[in-house]
């Protein structure tokens, strides 16, 4: 299992404990953890899914690919260079194996 | 097919559901649907129907649940176009591989840097002949909706300048009858193999001309993934019959909606909220699709209903858009909420393919162009507007005028 940590602007956290091959995406759209939305369902077609990885955990992400980088473009809440990923792209296991992440305040 | 004898007594029934009130105007029975309930059987309709906002997103998320792969609409596809299934009818993984081939032309970057530009020709070109017929005579639909639809749909799949924008009009008309030819009716029948036999004859054409000289077309990128080539004609055919009505009926429903709100129409050309965010109001308003269906994988509870393995299932979406609870006074139009994450596209890995480019092509191109060119552009109540359908809903008669 991986940990994946989602803090909230409000301070809160919601921890989950995903099976390998899991996108952050759909472990937060199928325990409904609040403000990640994953209008497209996880193929980089929307940016509803947007989130800020953590600084420690960024180095063995791997880089962001063509189709998510137009797509952070379009995210509601303003990219940052460095931490903004979509969480459809990472899957737990594959691309790490413990993660912790902000949510946007916003997705539309 | 009495499937609703098998119910508890938790699920709702709707039988009050009329389905030529549906065709008049649906939204009076859809307000009733939902207060109903999540999960509502509709014994006309021999359907279980999802009315509300939260259910239907939820059950759009669960295609384990709910599949796409549903006997009797397929059959009738298959029969449409030629024997096989569009991805539209496919489950993940299958339908992602034919799926992910088109994404890359339909991304934002690639709409507005590719499309865009021939969207605007396109749109120059069809006011110029709106102009021509006349403040007396125009019809918003039949001159300019319906083609500007259709040319940007020839120049999406790529096909040669030479096909008419009426023949893809009545190519995508005929694929849609056949869609829906529940009768069997032969001459739908007949109508949409000879159209069938039209468009197979231009991608004869094409597609050896494609496979040398790749572009950004979806037939082109249906191509470079190496589908077989009988998958790439028939996601074709698909994005014709899918890839026509509704753009056309976004541009008339725009104009229309801006036209019988005067005051919102100020705030949108003033520029107090963008072209793309009015566009996204009249979606989620007077959504194009009304209903998708799905098929249940097995028996299942779900929202306080039990729904029988193999019944048909209709997300609602024009109705799950005028839920109160996500979009308040939802049944107002209203260009200055935010109606993002409104249901018009569908939601999860069946989301419309076209999203970006229908946003663009007349929410940023056709519509504000329109309004430029002709400032006083407005409905003419002197004549006849008309709408029709719930399945598929839009104004099949326009008549504009302007000063």
């Amino acid at each position: 299992m991986v940990k994946i940590s989602f803090h909230h602007r409000d301070g809160s956290l919601d921890v989950l404990n995903v099976d390998d091959g899991t996108s952050v995406m759909r472990a937060a759209v199928t325990s409904g953890i609040a403000g990640i939305v994953g209008e497209c369902g996880g193929q980089a077609m929307c940016a509803t899914c947007h989130i800020y990885v953590r600084e420690e955990y960024l180095d063995v992400l791997p880089p962001v690919r063509h189709d998510e980088e137009e797509m952070l473009d379009c995210t509601t809440e303003p990219r940052d260079e460095r931490r903004s990923r979509l969480a459809c792209q990472l899957s737990a296991g594959r691309d790490f194996e413990a993660i912790e992440v902000d949510v946007p305040a916003t997705q539309f | 097919m009495p499937i609703h004898e098998n119910l508890t007594v938790d699920t709702p029934v709707a039988d009050w559901l009329n389905p030529q009130e549906l065709m008049t105007d649906p939204y009076p029975s859809y307000a009733r649907l939902r207060e109903a309930g999540d999960v509502v059987y509709a014994p006309a309709l021999q359907s279980y129907l999802v009315p509300r906002y939260t259910a239907l997103r939820e059950t759009q998320l669960h295609p384990e649940l709910f599949s796409v792969r549903s006997s009797d609409v397929n059959t009738m596809m298959e029969r449409a176009f030629g024997g096989n299934r569009p991805m539209l009818r496919k489950d993940d993984p299958e339908h992602a591989v034919e799926r992910q081939a088109i994404n890359p032309t339909l991304r934002p970057r690639q709409i507005a840097q590719t499309w865009s530009p021939r969207f605007a020709q396109t749109v120059e070109h069809w006011i110029d002949h709106l102009l021509e017929v006349g403040p007396e005579n125009a019809d918003l639909n039949r001159d300019f909706a319906a083609p500007v639809a259709s040319q940007n749909l020839i120049d999406l799949i790529g096909f040669p300048s030479e096909v008419h924008v009426d023949s893809l009009r009545r190519w995508s008309t005929d694929f849609i009858d056949g869609l829906s030819n529940v009768m069997s009716d032969p001459d739908i029948w007949a109508r949409c193999d000879a159209s069938r036999a039209e468009v197979n004859a231009v991608l004869d054409e094409l597609i050896p001309h494609l496979r040398r000289h790749p572009d950004a077309s979806i037939t082109s990128h249906l191509l470079e993934v190496n589908l077989p080539e009988d998958v790439v004609r028939t996601n074709v055919m698909l994005t014709i019959s899918g890839g026509m009505n509704e753009p056309q009926h976004m541009i008339t429903n725009m104009v229309w909606a801006l036209s019988t709100h005067p005051d919102q129409q100020r705030t949108v050309r003033a520029g107090e909220v963008s072209w793309g965010d009015a566009f996204e109001e009249v979606v989620r308003w007077v959504s194009p699709i009304g209903m998708a269906p799905r098929e249940a994988t097995a028996d299942i509870e779900w929202f306080d209903a039990k729904i029988p393995q193999g019944a048909t299932v209709g997300l609602l979406f024009a109705s799950a858009n005028r839920d109160d609870s996500v979009f308040p006074r939802a049944d107002e139009l209203d260009v200055t909420r935010n109606a993002r994450g409104h249901l018009g596209f569908g939601t999860g890995v069946h989301q419309c393919a076209g999203r970006w480019a229908a946003k663009n092509a007349v929410g940023e191109v056709a519509v504000p162009r329109l309004y430029e060119r002709i400032g006083s552009l407005m409905v003419d109540d002197s004549r006849q507007v008309s709408w029709q359908g719930w399945f598929f809903r839009g104004l099949t008669a326009l008549p504009v005028t302007w000063d």
